[in-house]
C-alpha cells in the first residue's frame, strides 16, 4: 500500500490524529524491535521515544478530565473531619440547603433532591453529592442516581476506569509500576510527566503517582507549577484536601491557569466553604475574564447553595460567552420551567433539540413544557418518543410518570392510574408515583390503600413533604388526630413554609387543647 | 452541537485510502497568477501532490475535471506542503514539498489554452535537499530578516532543526532535552523559533542565538559534548503550558504579535515575550486551529476543528460561531476562492477536502420517526375496550395455575419395624408452555417424618406427567397434632416479555391415613374423658366407617371399636344403635382429638357418597374446658422450667471464682454447664411433646365449639387462627401470650358488649406471663359469649372505624393540596456531563 514511512513519524501522527490504539501498537512494534524494550533509561532516543508516545497514547485512551469526576463516597461523607464548624452559619454553608437567601423557588414549586436543594436541570457527578445529614441518608441511593454510591470513593469508579484500562492490554499491564525506579524517571522532566499522567490516569495508582510527583518537584527545585498541581491532585484523591490546597495554591502564585483554579475551588468546595469557592472563581474571572468554565462553576455553586436568581444569572453570563454551552441552555430552561414560564422553557429546550441532543430526558421535558404551555397536540407524541428512547427502566418509569400526570391535567384518572402502576412496574422506589396513586386510591374511597401507599412514599423520600401532608390531611379526616400530628409535624420539617401544613398543625393543637 | 452547519462551496474525495495530516494542506496562489486567487494544494502519506483551484458553478457543486489543475505521483510520502519565496533571485511564490527524507522546491507553471479546460499546469523541480536525519515538519520564513526571500528550517525527529538558506544547507542544531517533536513556527517580530518541547513547556529560540551555537554536525557523537552542546543553546523564554501542544501559529498585527498555542485541552494566546494573554479551556479534544486577524479592533479570530466535526470561531474568548463540518478536519486554511474572499478551507485525515463558508443552514438533527401506523380509530376503540377488560380481569383474579399436583396415598400401611406410608406425587402438566424451575417440596408436622421433602425437576418441557414416590413413617413417642402434610409445588412460567419467568405456586394438602399412626385394640369400657357427638342422620355402622380397623367378622365391632395409638394409649369409639350419637372415650383428652376428627371426616364422606347434603353434627354437652386448662398449665409450666434452667445456669457462670484451681474451677463449671444443656434438651423435648399435646387439644376444643354453635367456616378460620398462631414455640415469644393477645382482641372487638370495652387497651409488648389465670379467663369468656350467641366476624372493625369517620361529612380533599405538581419532579434533564 503505496509509500513507506517512518514508523515512529507515523506512530507519531496517529498520536497527533488520536488513533491511539494505532499508535500503541505501533509503538509497540517499535519497542519490540529496538533492544532498549522497557529500559527507556538507556539514551536510545528512538526507543525513549517510542516509550513516551506509548505511555501517553495509553493515557489519553482513558484520560477523563479530573475536574469533572467527583465522586464522594459514603466514609468520605460521614467520617469528614475537615468541617469547620458543625453548625455554619447562614448562607455560608453547602450542608444547609434551606438557607436561602436568594428566594429560590419554594418546594411546592420545584421539586427538591433528597438533601433538600431544588432539583437542576443539567445532571453532573456533583449533584449526587449534596451532604446527607444520617448515615441513613448516605446509604440511600438517590432516585436520580443510577447507582449507589461507593463506600469510598477509593472503590468505586476509580477502579472501573482502572480496570477498563487493563481490558485493552489482555497481555498484562504495559509497565510493571513495583519494579520502575521512580527516582530515576524524576530525574528525566520530559519523560516523567508522560509517566506520571500515565500512573495517575491509566494505571490509577494514586500513591506512586504521589511518589513520582514529590520526587519529581523536588528535582524541578519547586520551581514548575505542573508538579505542584500533581501532587495537588494526588492529595485531593487520597482525601487530604488541606494539604491538597497549599500545592494549588502554590501553583497559582508561579503561574495563573484555569484548571489549577477550577482545582482550588473544588477542594473549596469539598471542605464545605462555599463562599471561598466563589472568592477564588471571582479572583480567576479578573485574570481570565470570560472563561466558561469559571463562570459555570461559580453558578453551579450558587445553585447548590439554593440562590437560584443568581445561578440563572451566572448561567446566561456564560451562554453570552458560549451559547451552544448545553448545561447553560439546560438549568435556564429548568428554571424557566419552574417559574411558571413553560413557554419560554419550551423555547430553550427546543434549541437543545436543534442543537442535537436527542434523548429520553429532553423528549420528555418537552412533552411537560408543551402540556403547561397548554400545546397538548405536541405532549403526547413528545412523550411518546421518550418513551421509545428510554434506555433503563428508570427513565421509562420517569416518562410513565410524566405521562400520568398529564393524565391527571386531563382528567382521565383511569388512565393516570394505570400510568402510575407502571411507574411502579419500571421502578419500585418511584415515591412521587406512590403519592400520586395514594391521592387516586383516596379519591375512589379506598382509605387503606391510600395510606399504605403514602407510608410507603414516606419511607422511600422522607424530604418530600407530600406524602407526610397527605398522610396528615387523610389521617385527619378519619379522626386519627395523632398519627395526623406526627405527620404533619414531619411535613413541616421537610419543607417549614407550606401553609396548608400549618394550618392543620393549628388545627390539631385547637383540637388537643379542647380535648 | 450546534445549530449550524458549514455550508458547502465545493467538496471533494481525495483518492482511496490515502492518509492526510496537519500539513498537507496549504492555500496560496501557487502559479502567481496575479490575480490574487488562491489554489489549493493538497499533499499525502501516498505521496501525490495535487492542485485544486475549485470553481463551482453554483454552491455545493461537486469536483469538475477541470477544477484539479495537477496531479503528480511523488516517490515519497508528502509530510508537508508550504508555499513561499525560496528561489533565490525571484520573489515569486514556490512550492516546498517536504518528504522524510528529502526536501524538494517546485515552481508551478501554468500554460493557457485556447479554451479553459486547455489550460495546462506542470511542476519543475528547482533544487532538492537530501536529508541525513528523518523530517518531521518544517517551518518557514524571512530568518535573520532578510528582505524578499523565505529561508526553511526542518525539525528531524531526533530533535534537530536543520536550517536552508534556499539552495544552500546553512546549519543543524540540537534542541536540549528533546525526546518528541511538537509544533515549530517562526516569529518574524522577534526574530525566534517557537516550539513545544516533551516537558510540556513552549521554548522560544533567537535564531540568532542558534546561529551562533556550536554546530551540531562538527560535535562528536558524545555524550558528554551532547550534552554540552545542548547547555549552550539557550532559551530565548520559556512558558510551561503543562500539556503537549497540537500546533503553534504566530499572527501579527499593529505592531505586535501574538504566539497562538493550541494544547491538548486548552488553547493559549501568548504575548511575545512569553506571558499568557488569555487562555481559554476547551470541551472537545481540538484537531486542528488557525487564528487570523479579526474585523475589529484589538482582537483574533480563531478557527477550532474538533474531533466532534465542529468548528468554532472565537473571538478571543467568546464564542461567535459554532457550526458542524461533515468530517473533522485536521488541516483547516482560510483563503480567496474565486472572487470569494475567506473561504474556510478544512482536510480530513481521509481526504475529504472541502471548502465552505458560514451559514445559517440548520444543521437540523433528523430525528429518526416513531413507528407509526394508521390511526384506525374503530380498531383502537376495540383494542383499548379489550386490553382494559383484560387488566380489569388480571385485578380481580391472580390467574389459574396451570400445574397440578396430584397425590395417590397407598393406603396399605406396612407394618414392619415402624409403620409406614407410601405417598406418590404426579405433577400433571395442563397447558403446552414450558415450565421452568420447578421444585416440588412436601412437609408434614414433627413428630412425623419423610423420607425425602425435596424434589426438583427442573425444566420440563414435553413431558407432563412426573411422578415422585416417598414414605411417612412416626418419629418420636407422641401421637401427631394433625395427620395433615402440604405439597408445594413452585415453578415459573416464562413469558415473551420475561424469560425469567413469572414464579408460580401450586399447592396441595393431603391426609394420611390413620392406620399410620394406631391400630386396632380391644375396646376399653372405662375412661377419664368423654366425647358425644350428635348427628342428624341414622347411625352407621363403624364397620363401614372404618372398615380397615374393623375385622369383618367380629359382630361387636358394628357398635364399638378400639383404637391404640403407637404411643400406646387407647381410645374407644362407641356408636349408639338407636339414638343418632357417637361417642368417643379416652384416657387422655388430646388422644380424643385425632379419632374425633376422623370420625366426622369419615361420617361427611360416608353421607357425602350417599347424597344426603344436610348432614350435620353437632356437640351438645359442655366443653370440657377445665381439662384443656390442665394442658394448658403443663406446657407453660415447662417453659417456666426452662426459665429456670436458664437463669441457674447464668447464676453459675457468674460465680466469682478464685485464681488458684482456675482450670478445675472451669473443669466444673463446664461439666455442669454440660449436664444443665442436657437437661435442658430433655425439657425442650418434653415441651415439644406438650405443645403437640396441647396443639391436638386445642383443635378438639375449636372442633367442639364450633360443632356446639354450629359455627360457619369463616368463623372456624377465624378461631383457628386465634388458637393456633402460625409460629414457633419458642421461649421470648410462647403460645400462651399470644393466643390470650388474639383471644383479648376478639373479645376487645366483635366479641364485646358494649363500646366501653372496645377503649381498653392492652399492653402491646407480649411477654411471658406469671400464670396462665388471665389466659383461662379468657378463654371461659370467649366460650361464655360465644354461647351467648357472639359472631365472629373481623370486618366489624372496619365497620366501627367507618362509622367513626362518616358522622363528620368528610369533606373531599382538596386536590390542590394533595397532588402538590410533584409531576414536574421529573423535568429535570439528565444529560450526562459531555466532554
Amino acid at each position: 500500500m503505496g509509500l513507506e514511512m517512518e514508523p515512529l513519524l507515523q506512530a507519531w501522527s496517529y498520536f497527533r490524529r488520536r488513533k491511539f490504539q494505532l499508535c500503541a501498537d505501533l509503538c509497540s512494534q517499535l519497542l519490540e524491535k529496538c533492544p532498549g524494550y522497557q529500559e527507556p533509561d538507556s539514551e536510545f532516543t528512538v526507543s525513549q521515544a517510542a516509550w513516551s508516545l506509548k505511555t501517553r497514547a495509553l493515557t489519553e485512551m482513558v484520560y477523563v478530565d479530573e475536574i469533572d469526576i467527583d465522586q464522594e463516597g459514603i466514609a468520605e461523607m460521614m467520617l469528614d473531619e475537615n468541617a469547620i464548624a458543625q453548625v455554619a452559619r447562614p448562607g455560608t454553608s453547602l450542608k444547609l440547603p434551606g438557607t436561602s437567601q436568594g428566594g429560590g423557588p419554594s418546594p411546592a414549586i420545584r421539586p427538591v433532591t433528597q438533601s433538600g436543594r431544588p432539583v437542576t436541570g443539567f445532571v453532573r457527578p456533583s449533584t449526587q453529592s449534596g451532604r446527607p445529614g444520617t448515615m441513613e441518608q448516605a446509604i440511600r441511593t438517590p432516585r436520580t442516581a443510577h447507582t449507589a454510591r461507593p463506600i469510598t470513593s477509593a472503590s468505586g469508579r476509580y477502579i472501573r476506569l482502572g480496570t477498563a484500562s487493563m481490558l485493552t492490554n489482555p497481555e498484562g499491564p504495559f509497565l510493571n509500576l513495583s519494579r520502575l525506579n521512580l527516582a530515576k524517571y524524576a530525574q528525566k522532566p520530559k519523560l516523567a510527566k508522560a509517566l506520571f499522567e500515565y500512573i495517575f490516569h491509566h494505571e490509577n495508582d494514586v500513591k506512586n503517582a504521589l511518589d513520582l510527583a514529590a520526587l519529581a518537584t523536588e528535582h524541578a527545585q519547586y520551581k514548575d507549577w505542573w508538579w505542584k498541581v500533581q501532587i495537588g491532585k494526588c492529595y485531593y484523591r487520597l482525601g487530604l484536601y488541606r494539604e491538597a490546597e497549599k500545592q494549588f495554591k502554590s501553583a497559582l502564585k508561579q503561574q495563573d491557569m484555569v484548571d489549577t483554579i477550577l482545582y482550588l475551588a473544588k477542594v473549596y468546595f469539598r471542605l464545605d466553604q462555599p463562599l471561598t469557592a466563589l472568592h477564588v472563581f471571582k479572583q480567576g474571572l479578573a485574570r481570565f475574564p470570560g472563561e466558561v468554565t469559571l463562570l459555570c462553576g461559580i453558578a453551579r455553586i450558587y445553585e447548590e447553595m439554593n440562590n437560584i436568581s443568581l445561578a440563572a444569572e451566572y448561567y446566561r453570563e456564560v451562554l453570552k460567552q458560549d451559547n451552544t454551552h448545553v448545561e447553560a441552555i439546560a438549568c435556564i430552561g429548568s428554571n424557566h420551567f419552574y417559574s411558571d414560564q413553560p413557554e419560554i422553557a419550551l423555547r430553550f429546550y427546543r434549541r437543545l433539540l436543534q442543537m442535537g441532543v436527542y434523548n429520553c430526558q429532553l423528549f420528555n421535558n418537552l412533552g411537560l413544557c408543551c402540556f403547561y404551555a397548554q400545546q397538548y397536540d405536541m405532549t403526547l407524541t413528545s412523550l411518546e418518543r421518550a418513551l421509545s428512547l428510554a434506555e433503563n427502566e428508570e427513565e421509562a418509569a420517569d416518562v410513565w410518570y410524566n405521562l400520568g400526570h398529564v393524565a391527571v391535567g386531563i382528567g382521565d384518572l383511569n388512565l393516570a392510574y394505570q400510568c402510575f402502576k407502571l411507574t411502579l412496574a419500571n421502578n419500585n422506589d418511584h415515591a412521587e408515583a406512590y403519592n400520586n396513586l395514594a391521592v387516586l386510591e383516596i379519591r375512589r374511597g379506598h382509605i387503606e390503600q391510600a395510606r399504605a401507599l403514602l407510608q410507603t412514599a414516606s419511607s422511600l423520600a422522607p424530604h418530600m413533604y407530600e406524602p407526610h401532608f397527605n398522610f396528615a390531611a387523610l389521617s385527619d379526616q378519619v379522626g386519627d388526630l395523632q398519627r395526623s400530628f406526627i405527620a404533619a409535624q414531619k411535613s413541616k420539617e421537610a419543607f417549614p413554609g407550606h401553609v396548608d401544613t400549618q394550618q392543620l398543625i393549628k388545627q390539631l393543637k385547637q383540637h388537643f387543647a379542647m380535648l | 452541537m450546534s445549530l449550524f452547519k458549514a455550508r458547502d462551496w465545493w467538496s471533494t474525495a481525495l483518492g482511496e485510502k490515502e492518509e492526510f495530516d496537519q500539513g498537507c494542506l496549504c492555500v496560496a496562489d501557487i502559479d502567481n497568477s496575479g490575480s490574487g486567487q488562491a489554489k489549493i494544494t493538497v499533499g499525502s502519506y501516498m505521496g501525490y501532490l495535487r492542485i485544486f483551484n475549485p470553481h463551482p458553478v453554483k454552491p455545493g457543486d461537486g469536483m469538475q475535471a477541470e477544477d484539479l489543475l495537477l496531479e503528480v505521483q511523488l516517490r515519497d510520502p508528502i509530510l508537508q506542503v508550504e508555499v513561499g519565496k525560496f528561489v533565490s533571485g525571484t520573489e515569486l511564490l514556490h512550492l516546498a514539498v517536504l518528504h522524510c527524507r528529502k526536501l524538494c522546491v517546485y515552481a508551478v507553471s501554468g500554460t493557457l489554452g485556447n479554451v479553459e479546460h486547455g489550460n495546462q499546469y506542470q511542476i519543475k523541480l528547482m533544487y532538492e535537499h537530501n536529508l541525513q536525519r528523518t523530517a518531521c515538519n518544517m517551518t518557514y520564513g524571512p530568518f535573520g530578516g532578510v528582505k524578499g526571500r523565505d529561508l526553511i528550517c526542518i525539525q528531524s525527529m531526533d530533535g534537530m532543526l536543520m536550517l536552508f538558506e534556499q539552495e544552500s544547507y546553512a546549519f543543524g542544531r540540537f534542541l536540549p532535552g528533546f525526546l518528541l517533536p511538537g509544533p515549530l513556527t517562526y516569529s518574524s517580530r522577534t526574530d525566534s523559533f517557537i516550539t513545544v518541547s516533551s516537558c510540556q513547556q513552549v521554548e522560544s529560540y533567537k535564531y540568532q542565538v542558534l546561529a551562533f551555537a556550536t554546530d551540531a554536525d562538527e560535535r562528536q557523537e558524545t555524550e558528554q559534548q551532547k550534552l554540552s552542546s545542548g547547555k549552550r543553546l539557550v532559551m530565548d523564554w520559556v512558558l510551561n503550558i503543562g500539556e503537549q501542544a497540537l500546533d503553534i501559529c504566530v499572527v501579527s498585527f499593529n505592531q505586535t504579535s501574538s504566539v497562538f498555542v493550541l494544547g491538548e485541552r486548552n488553547f493559549f494566546c501568548l504575548k511575545d515575550n512569553g506571558q499568557i494573554r488569555f487562555m481559554k479551556k476547551l470541551d472537545c479534544s481540538p484537531s486542528c486551529f488557525l487564528p487570523y486577524c479579526s474585523v475589529s479592533e484589538g482582537t483574533i479570530n480563531t478557527l477550532v476543528g474538533n474531533h466532534n466535526g465542529m468548528l468554532h470561531v472565537y473571538q478571543d474568548v467568546t464564542l461567535k460561531w459554532a457550526t458542524q463540518l461533515p468530517h473533522i478536519p485536521v488541516a483547516v486554511k482560510v483563503g480567496n476562492l474565486q472572487d470569494l474572499k475567506g473561504v474556510i478551507v478544512t482536510l480530513s485525515d481521509s481526504g475529504h477536502l472541502q471548502c465552505s463558508y458560514l451559514g445559517t443552514d440548520p444543521s437540523l438533527f433528523q430525528a429518526p420517526k416513531v413507528e407509526s401506523r394508521e390511526i384506525n380509530y374503530e380498531e383502537l376503540d376495540r383494542e383499548m375496550k379489550e386490553l382494559q377488560k383484560i387488566i380489569k380481569e388480571s385485578t380481580k383474579t391472580q390467574g389459574t395455575s396451570i400445574l397440578h399436583i396430584v397425590q395417590a396415598i397407598d393406603s396399605e400401611v406396612r407394618v414392619e419395624a415402624v409403620p409406614s406410608v407410601t405417598v406418590r406425587y404426579c405433577i400433571t402438566l395442563q397447558s403446552r408452555l414450558a415450565v421452568q424451575k420447578t421444585k416440588l417440596s412436601i412437609c408434614v408436622q414433627p413428630p412425623l417424618a419423610l423420607t425425602h421433602d425435596q424434589f426438583i425437576f427442573g425444566d420440563i418441557g414435553k413431558v407432563f406427567f412426573y411422578s415422585v414416590a416417598l414414605s411417612v413413617f412416626l418419629k418420636g413417642n407422641c401421637p401427631p397434632a394433625e395427620l395433615e402434610g402440604n405439597a408445594v409445588a413452585s415453578y415459573s412460567m416464562p413469558t415473551d416479555l420475561n424469560p425469567e419467568g413469572i414464579p408460580r405456586v401450586a399447592q396441595c394438602k393431603f391426609r394420611l391415613p390413620l392406620r399410620l399412626i394406631c391400630f386396632p385394640a380391644q375396646p376399653s369400657k372405662t375412661a377419664n374423658h368423654k366425647l358425644t357427638i350428635d348427628t342428624n342422620k341414622s347411625p352407621v355402622s363403624l364397620v363401614n366407617l372404618f372398615p380397615d380397623f374393623a375385622d369383618q367378622s367380629n359382630e361387636d365391632q358394628v357398635n364399638v371399636l378400639g383404637f391404640q395409638f403407637l404411643t400406646g394409649s387407647r381410645i374407644t369409639l362407641l356408636a349408639s344403635k338407636t339414638s343418632q350419637r357417637y361417642r368417643i372415650q379416652s384416657e387422655q383428652l388430646e388422644d380424643l382429638w385425632l379419632i374425633t376428627k376422623e370420625l366426622t371426616f369419615r361420617l361427611e364422606e360416608h353421607f357425602k357418597k350417599q347424597n344426603s347434603k344436610d348432614f350435620t353434627c353437632t356437640f351438645s354437652g359442655s366443653v370440657p374446658l377445665q381439662e384443656y386448662f390442665k394442658l394448658i398449665d403443663r406446657h407453660f409450666e415447662l417453659r417456666l422450667n426452662l426459665l429456670k434452667r436458664r437463669l441457674l445456669t447464668r447464676f453459675k457462670d457468674k460465680t466469682p471464682a478464685p485464681l488458684q484451681h482456675l482450670d478445675t474451677l472451669l473443669e466444673g463449671t463446664y461439666r455442669q454447664i454440660i449436664a444443665l444443656a442436657d437437661a435442658a434438651e430433655e425439657n425442650q423435648a418434653n415441651m415439644f411433646q406438650a405443645f403437640t399435646k396441647l396443639k391436638s387439644a386445642t383443635q378438639l376444643v375449636i372442633m367442639l365449639i364450633s360443632l356446639w354453635q354450629k359455627l360457619s367456616t369463616d368463623q372456624v378460620t377465624i378461631l383457628e387462627a386465634t388458637f393456633l398462631p402460625l409460629m414457633q414455640d419458642t421461649q421470648e415469644l410462647g403460645w400462651e401470650e399470644s393466643v390470650d393477645a388474639a383471644i383479648s382482641h376478639l373479645l376487645r372487638t366483635c366479641l364485646s358488649k358494649s363500646s366501653k370495652e372496645q377503649v381498653l387497651t392492652l399492653t402491646s409488648q407480649l411477654s411471658i406471663p406469671k400464670d396462665t389465670s388471665r389466659l383461662k379467663k379468657h378463654i371461659t369468656l370467649l366460650c361464655d359469649r360465644l354461647a351467648k350467641g357472639g359472631r365472629l366476624c373481623l370486618s366489624t372493625d372496619t365497620n366501627i372505624q367507618q362509622t367513626m369517620v362518616m358522622p363528620g361529612g368528610c369533606s373531599p380533599i382538596p386536590e390542590s393540596d394533595l397532588e402538590e405538581r410533584t409531576g414536574v419532579q421529573d423535568s429535570t434533564t439528565m444529560f450526562t456531563n459531555h466532554r
